[in-house]
């Protein structure tokens, strides 16, 4: 059987979590990887960049209409055949968004677990911090087999992300890698990869802060697309390549606050 | 800070639960579940019974993860149309108030033009009592009942709670349920305590509407005592003030009291309200220490762990509970003899007159056995 990487990446809300991840599912793609994104977010932001600016129909919208959900009905093919699958949700403010994607995920298994099982690389994105069980789903319901953590050299970034390593501990996930995406905050590269040493793991890549990624998202594309051949564009490439190849996981040991501010200091 | 709760792992009413038979006793017309299929059914079920239309917006998973305010609106309206109802009440459950409905906003768009009350409650409390006391609250917002009113049914609830709490169904982390002893046993000793000419005392301090069957074993004592010519051998006390409480409780007080009274029963110590079941023990104490010390035996009915142990100690005490998991702490408190009336409550709802209870007509068989 062919080993599948089926990643999810935390951190901070806002720190680049989508956005690294279609990136990074686009330079997977390119070099011939079988590639799925599914979005765990209500906002469904995750496959926008893919699909050249375009919103698909979620999971949820059509639960919630009653139909009977079919995989055409909601697997997209974006850029480089990249499978886009949103899970949708309510609107902010009410229901029940952790359910929510406990019910998409789960019903996304039982109408595509072929196309699921085909794929090479599959990326559930998931919202900010873990702030209830649905948020972790990917991760308890076993879909997931390799978690990472997305964060910047700034400090709260770093504290959520030492964080949701409390929360894998606690739950026996381990981590297999710490992506530090830049803000332009000093020593950040430095810290960083001090902070993913210190809880047993590693730094993955060093993605820098770059006005193009914020360029081709206005016009709704990633970088891969659009940008080709930018720096940044290399970046992904490797990251994409660094993940297919990462057999690592550790049981994270998280920091205690004094540790952490230390650190950062 | 408050004393640390015992995790009690028998099952037990729930909050919801209670906040829909306070809401019944606040005589609303329809009771509006807010939350999913078959919550609460079993009572829900039982409340139709006793009056009260009982419906539910039925959340299902898309509910879940998208709310049920619609839902609510439309089931609010929809209930005003089929039951024309004078008092709502919207009652919270588990789900809707996890995901943060917000059910007053529902009220506001359906926009009634009877009085609704709101009750924000989950079955997450150890005390169901909170159930009551939200609906309650609501009920004062509402000006559905007055300040005096709600605070001293804010009382009967503390006490009713530290009952419960003492003796009762909360006393143990886990109490194994029990049908109590042979009615056939219990009653033929009743039979003999009165043949022998012993000085009994029966109590009857039950809980709102259970009454309706508690006085049914008054009833049948005092036929036992009239066929043995020992009439004056017993006195009885009942909770049966019909001055206080609800109005719908007030009326189970009449009721109960009429059916005495047709069989010529008389109450000699009325010992409270048929809400006041947690404090009528008080009173009875001073009463027996004052007038009755001598005393040989007593038949409790209704709440009979209620009643404290000072006061009747010296007599034989045979206690008669709906509950199966209050016998293990009856016999614990010193009662010689527990009988359970089993499923009371289904028989209680819905009714106007005493109803018949299988110890009441058991003991009537041994009167005309030995007759
Ligand atoms: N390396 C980068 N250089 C410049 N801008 C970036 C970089 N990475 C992300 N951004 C920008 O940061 C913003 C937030 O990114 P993104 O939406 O990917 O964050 P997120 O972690 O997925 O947020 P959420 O927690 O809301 O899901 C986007 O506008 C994105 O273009
Ligand atoms: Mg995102």
């Amino acid at each position: 059987m062919k080993k599948q990487k089926i990643i999810a990446i935390y951190g901070k809300g806002g720190i680049g979590k989508s956005s690294t991840a279609s990136n990074m599912a686009a330079a997977c793609a390119e070099i011939g990887y079988k590639v799925m994104i599914i979005g765990c977010d209500p906002k469904s932001d995750s496959s926008i960049t893919l699909l050249g600016g375009r919103r698909i129909p979620t999971i949820l919208d059509l639960l919630r209409e009653g139909l009977d959900v079919r995989e055409e009905d909601v697997v997209f093919e974006g850029y480089a055949g990249v499978k886009c699958v949103e899970a949708g949700g309510p609107e902010p403010g009410i229901g029940c968004a952790g359910r929510g994607i406990i019910v998409a995920v789960q019903k996304l298994k039982s109408i595509s677990s072929d196309l699921l099982k085909e794929q090479d690389l599959i990326i559930y994105d998931v919202p900010g911090d873990i702030v209830c069980g649905g948020f972790v789903a990917p991760i308890r319901k076993g879909f997931v087999n390799e978690a990472y953590v997305l964060t910047s050299g700034e400090y709260m970034p770093m504290y959520a992300a030492n964080n949701i390593c409390k929360g894998f501990s606690k739950i026996g996930m381990p981590l297999s890698g710490v992506i530090c995406n830049s803000r332009n905050a000093s020593r950040e590269e430095e810290l960083v990869s001090k902070f993913a040493e210190e809880i047993g793991s590693k730094l993955m890549a060093f993605i820098p802060k770059s006005q193009t990624v914020q360029d081709c998202e206005r016009d709704g594309f990633s970088v891969m697309e659009k940008a080709p051949d930018s720096d940044i564009a290399e970046v992904y490439r490797k990251l994409g390549k660094a993940i297919m190849e990462n057999e690592e996981r550790v049981l994270p040991k998280p920091l205690d606050d004094e540790r952490l501010r230390e650190l950062t200091r | 800070m408050a004393e640390k709760e015992i995790s009690i792992i028998h099952p037990r009413p729930s909050s919801i639960v209670a906040a829909l038979y306070t809401l019944r006793d606040l005589d609303v017309d329809v009771a509006i579940l807010h939350g999913p299929p078959g919550c609460s059914f079993k009572h829900a079920r039982l409340l139709e019974e006793d009056g009260i239309h009982v419906v539910t917006t039925g959340l299902d998973e898309n509910g879940f993860v998208f709310g049920g305010h619609d839902k609510l609106v439309a089931l609010i309206n929809k209930s005003i149309e089929l039951f024309n109802p004078r008092l709502i009440g919207v009652v919270g459950t588990c789900a809707s108030m996890i995901i943060g409905e917000e059910m007053h906003e529902a009220v506001l768009e359906a926009n009634p033009d009877i009085p609704v009350i709101e009750v924000e409650v989950h079955a997450g409390y150890h005390n169901n009592t909170k159930g009551v006391l939200f609906a309650l609250e609501s009920a004062l917002d509402a000006g559905i009942i007055d300040r005096k009113e709600f605070e001293r049914q804010e009382h009967l609830l503390k006490k009713a709670t530290e009952v419960e709490k003492r003796a009762g169904a909360a006393s143990k982390e886990y109490l194994a349920p029990s049908r109590g002893d042979v009615k056939y046993t219990v009653a033929k000793r009743i039979f003999e305590l009165l043949q022998e000419g012993k000085r009994g005392l029966v109590i009857m301090n039950a809980k709102k509407e259970t009454g309706y069957m508690f006085a049914d074993i008054t009833l049948a004592v005092n036929e036992a005592a009239k066929a043995l010519g020992k009439e004056a051998n017993i006195v009885n006390m009942a909770n049966v003030d019909d001055s206080l409480g609800l109005p719908r409780v007030r009326q189970h007080a009449e009721n109960i009291m009429k059916g005495f009274k047709e069989h010529g029963v008389e109450i000699r110590e009325i010992i409270g309200g048929m809400d006041e079941y947690p404090i009528a023990g008080e009173l009875v104490s001073e009463l027996i220490k004052e007038k009755y010390p001598d005393y040989d035996f007593a038949v409790i009915t209704g709440v009979p762990h209620a009643l404290p142990m000072e006061c009747l100690r010296g007599m034989e005490l045979i206690s008669v509970t709906n509950g199966p998991r209050q016998v293990l702490p009856l016999k614990e408190m010193g009662h010689e003899h527990v009988v359970v009336e089993i499923d009371l409550h289904p028989k209680t709802l819905g009714v106007s007159k005493i109803v018949n209870s299988e110890l009441g007509d058991t003991l009537r068989e041994i009167i005309k056995e030995n007759l």
